[in-house]
């Protein structure tokens, strides 16, 4: 769709019409760029995508029941090149029920700021209900819906249904089918649902499977799973309260009152394969521009009470991390993006991507040196690369939205906000996002590969530490061996690549491997595919006298005394990668050696009129898969301030706690 | 109580804490010796990881919260929670709290220079009074327990409803103000009761409790701003403490933050002793107003005794 001046007009309409307090006007987005330069009109070229499905639904929203009754049109076409007469569809919003198999794995090992062993609460229970499908051409067919579970048997989850048509659709021919719903929304709880009169609105209406790797790829709604789906089209027609202030990842096409007091807008949205939108009374809209190689984008940032002071921070991460994927990624395809700050008490519905529309997160509170508001806008705006345009399949392959997102976010945290106070920013402490994503990983190093199914790994946890935390640091480390321009340049390319397609794990290594011109296997092997821990130490550093056999006190000269000196560099880890270690002696001088790790250890001898001052393996550490950096270096030189430093904190937290336990006692 | 005794309560009890200032370095010994002691075990363990390893840099040139998360998540960490141990320690401390009080108490209270055998008698003697007094407070705490739990729930209430995070964020403000007065009265009470138990050689526990009850009841502006002045002063010094601890000082100061954050525990230890001192000294000053003077000739004084021998 073309990002039209009847759009911005229609917007200014809006004004007039949005109802509450405030004069705001509803966030329209998802539409190409019409401005957009010469450079980025390969992807201007309309469509983007292959557009498998055409969704059309009109929805009303009843804020008294929390629920959602709607009607849905879906044109699929069949580009499968095969007969296609099973279609499965997720129905998302049943997994909100106890027995469904994503409040087990909840129940199991918790996820997403929802407990392990955590009770159920009837406020969370949420549904969605096909009451009627018909399809074009062969009738009703309600009757035919079947539930199926092709990840668990759990015969309890109805978060997946599958229908089969009387006859098959041909190869290359449309089908329509033409459904009835109705959701019962679940209070906040994994991404979606009301928290007192604020709605997120996401994976709430029947979505067809995607036909990929010759089969249908539909799978149930995990705890730690995410979504799949086609490109394509959404007219959304939203009829909501006057009072609502909506947005939307769609383009307001039109909004009128109705004598109902409710008023019906309609959004429409291309190329994209999710619609997902917002509503809430409370919302302030603070908008802002910003102009990248694709033209202008409109930033649209719907404020919740009591958070208004986060609004510019919001602002400013979005417009950072726009520049930054502009200049190392690729053009922003899309005129506008939104960004949802939930109200206090919804933070489960914060942190989430969908198309041109994000969810963020932050308090009233929220001090200036944490950096969670500008962190959380920064990450889940690069979903719009890595989930929105390089759609990969995010049950099957998280680490390929999460993980590179996770590497992106690093690597412009760190440009944005400095290398080593990225998340984490006061005079008196830091983190930094790459360092962080790190301790996630070494937290959980070896139980997953990071190409397992998302649900599959042993605990929350270990996703959490494979698929972000480790992804992101194998990415890191793999730019010792590539480079840090290289990398860039393959994730430039993968998404030129890959945008508005779905590719594999092997589509994205392959990317690395051809714009490096090198053969990754042996790194890709272990860090990918497999679970071996990195981790090399300094096993000995220490000089003898070389005429060890002398008395020192027989020597002519001290200067004239030869040291042997001895350094050990110890393989812990069965994790092999060529390291550097760099040798310092006492009168200065260096020894810079390369070691290709394949052998346990390796020992260096020096013959030197010096002794040994330091060794350091990976003197830069830019090896960041190793697990551990404290045993890296040995330092001969013993400096106890570290340990001072943190034995003082301790000792001042101790005797504080002491004059606490001595006051009430 | 008399007005004109009011002002001079304050800084009195100051010049007390002055003039028997052995207690104080006393008090802030044991407590940094068991402090140390408790984080012992931890220094130690963390040493040897970080002594001769150039990571270590990220905890002198500033401080790297992931260089202390790198430590934690190690498979064979150095850094296992002192938690337990500190907390064993504190026990310790607040022991040698109650067991000094009564010490403390007498040499505010008679302020005459105690022998050491004197000091530790009074100790000695006062001391299951108080753990008996520990016992009332444990009784106290759980009216002040449900109150912070009917608090807490109303917080989550208004927190639930509102939509604005405002309103509970006040409540959750006020609420923990008030609770925090009720404590300093609770201590206050208690306080009040120890120095009865001290300057007239109360045995019961409970009848200490009840005077000091009708005394704080019916002097109560005054003896709660003697100990709230003191307390705020306590609270700004260690609040521009911590504040040049974390803002000011260079990551490099290590020894600098080391003597900080000492000073900041001294004037801590030296304000509670003072709110002691203030106490004992309001107490003898209400008492000497309050005691009528004998119709009849008085007596010649008696040759001063050392008060252990008195308190017997």
């Amino acid at each position: 769709m073309l990002p039209s001046l009847s759009t911005v007009l229609l917007a200014a309409t809006l004004l007039l019409f949005a109802g509450g307090p405030r004069t705001v006007s509803e966030p329209p987005s998802a539409a190409p760029n019409a401005q957009a330069p010469e450079a980025a009109s390969s992807i201007l070229n309309s469509p983007f995508s292959t557009r498998v499905v055409a969704y059309a639904i009109d929805a009303k929203l009843n804020t008294t029941s929390h629920s959602i009754d709607a009607t849905e049109t879906l044109v699929y076409k069949n580009l499968t090149g095969q007969p296609q007469q099973a279609f499965p569809f997720h129905l998302y919003m049943n997994a909100f029920q106890p027995q469904s198999t994503l409040m087990t794995e909840v129940r199991m090992s918790g996820a997403r700021g929802v407990g392990a062993d955590s009770g159920w609460n009837e406020k969370n229970h949420g549904s969605i209900t096909v009451t009627k499908l018909e399809v074009e051409g062969a009738g009703d067919l309600t009757d035919k819906m079947q539930f199926i579970q092709p990840d668990d048997h759990n015969t309890n989850d109805r978060t997946v249904f599958q229908v089969t048509l009387p006859k098959p659709v041909a190869p290359g021919a449309s089908v329509e089918f033409h459904m009835t719903f109705h959701d019962q929304l679940p209070e906040v709880l994994y991404r979606t649902g009301y928290k007192r009169d604020f709605y997120m609105i996401g994976q709430w209406f029947p979505k067809v499977g995607v036909w990929w790797k010759n089969a249908w790829n539909c799978h149930q709604f995990h705890a730690d799973s995410e979504f799949f789906a086609d490109f394509g089209t959404f007219d959304v027609n939203l009829t909501v309260p006057q009072t609502e202030i909506l947005g939307a990842g769609g383009d307001l096409i039109s909004s009128a009152n109705n004598s109902d007091g409710t008023k019906s807008a309609k959004f429409h949205s291309e190329d994209v394969h999710d619609f997902s939108w917002t509503a809430s009374p409370d919302y302030t809209i603070v908008e802002d521009t910003w102009t990248g190689s694709a033209g202008p984008v409109k930033l649209h940032v719907l404020m919740s009470p009591g958070h208004m002071k986060s609004a510019p921070r919001y602002a400013q991460a979005l417009k950072g991390t726009l520049a930054w994927y502009d200049k190392n990624i690729g053009p922003y395809p899309y005129d506008r993006v939104t960004v949802v700050d939930p109200p206090h008490g919804a933070f489960n519905a914060g942190g989430m991507e969908y198309p041109t529309l994000i969810t963020a997160g932050t308090t009233w509170y929220m001090p200036t040196g944490v950096l969670a508001p500008e962190d959380v806008v920064n990450h889940e705006f690069g979903h719009q690369y890595w989930y929105g345009m390089v759609a990969t399949n995010e049950f099957e392959d998280a680490w390929l939205d999460e993980g590179i997102n996770s590497y992106v976010e690093a690597k412009s945290m760190a440009a944005l906000y400095g290398e080593n106070a990225s998340i984490i920013n006061f005079p008196f402490a830091t983190a930094s996002e790459a360092q962080l994503l790190r301790i996630e990983y070494i937290s959980m190093p070896d139980t997953d590969p990071i190409t397992r199914f998302s649900w599959n790994f042993i605990s929350d946890n270990a996703y959490g530490g494979v698929t972000y935390g480790k992804t992101g640091t194998v990415l890191l480390t793999l730019e010792k061996v590539v480079g840090e321009d290289t990398m860039l340049a393959a994730l430039h390319e993968y998404f030129l690549r890959y945008r508005f397609k779905h590719p594999t794990g092997e589509d994205f290594l392959k990317t690395i491997e051809d714009v490096s011109h090198q053969d990754l296997k042996w790194y890709f092997d272990q860090a990918v595919y497999g679970t071996n821990i990195l981790d090399y130490d300094i096993w000995e550093a220490h000089s003898d006298r070389l005429k060890w056999w002398e008395k020192e006190i027989s020597r002519k000269k001290t200067t004239d005394e030869i040291y042997r000196t001895y350094v050990i560099v110890h393989r812990k880890g069965d994790f092999i990668f060529p390291v550097d270690v760099v040798v310092k002696f006492e009168d200065g001088t260096t020894a810079a050696e390369h070691w290709d790790g394949r052998d346990r250890w390796v020992r260096y001898t020096y013959d030197r009129k010096t002794k040994v001052a330091s060794a350091q393996i990976d003197p830069g550490n830019k090896v960041r898969l190793d697990r551990n950096f404290f045993n890296n270096s040995y330092i001969v030189q013993e400096d106890n301030r570290a340990t001072h430093k943190l034995e003082n904190m301790w000792v001042f937290a101790s005797e504080w706690i002491s004059q606490f336990l001595a006051w009430v006692s | 109580m008399p007005s004109a005794v009011r002002p001079k309560t304050f800084i009195s009890g100051a010049g007390l804490v002055w003039r028997w200032q052995r207690i104080l370095w006393w008090i802030f010994i044991v407590n940094l010796v068991l402090a140390h002691f408790a984080i012992r075990g931890l220094v130690d363990r963390v040493s040897p990881a970080l002594a001769h390893s150039s990571a270590s840099e990220r905890l002198v040139n500033g401080y790297d919260l992931t260089a202390v998360m790198e430590l934690a998540v190690q498979p064979d960490s150095p850094l296992e929670t002192p938690g337990p141990v500190v907390f064993h320690y504190s026990v310790v401390f607040a022991v040698f709290m109650i067991f000094s009080t009564g010490g403390t108490l007498a040499t505010y209270v008679f302020d005459t220079k105690p022998s050491t055998t004197a000091f530790f008698e009074a100790c000695g003697h006062h001391f299951w009074r108080f753990v008996r007094l520990l016992g009332y407070m444990a009784l106290a705490f759980i009216p002040m327990g449900i109150l912070i739990a009917i608090c807490s729930a109303i917080h989550h209430s208004i927190d639930d409803k509102s939509n604005s995070p405002y309103p509970a964020a006040y409540f959750s403000g006020a609420s923990s103000l008030l609770i925090l007065l009720l404590l300093m009265v609770l201590r206050l009470w208690f306080d009040m009761a120890q120095v009865i138990a001290v300057a007239d050689d109360e045995t019961r526990m409970h009848r200490a409790l009840r005077r000091a009850a009708s005394l704080l009841k019916h002097n109560f502006g005054s003896l709660f701003w003697l100990y709230l002045r003191i307390s705020l002063l306590a609270w700004i010094f260690c609040g521009l403490g911590l504040y040049l601890w974390m803002y000011q000082l260079s990551p490099w100061s290590i020894t600098t933050a080391f003597l900080l954050t000492q000073l900041m525990l001294i004037f801590w230890i030296a304000t509670r002793l003072w709110q002691r001192a203030s106490e004992a000294l309001w107490y003898r000053q209400y008492q000497a107003v309050m005691v009528p003077e004998p119709a009849y000739p008085r007596s010649p004084a008696p040759a001063p005794v050392p008060y252990s021998t008195a308190m017997n």
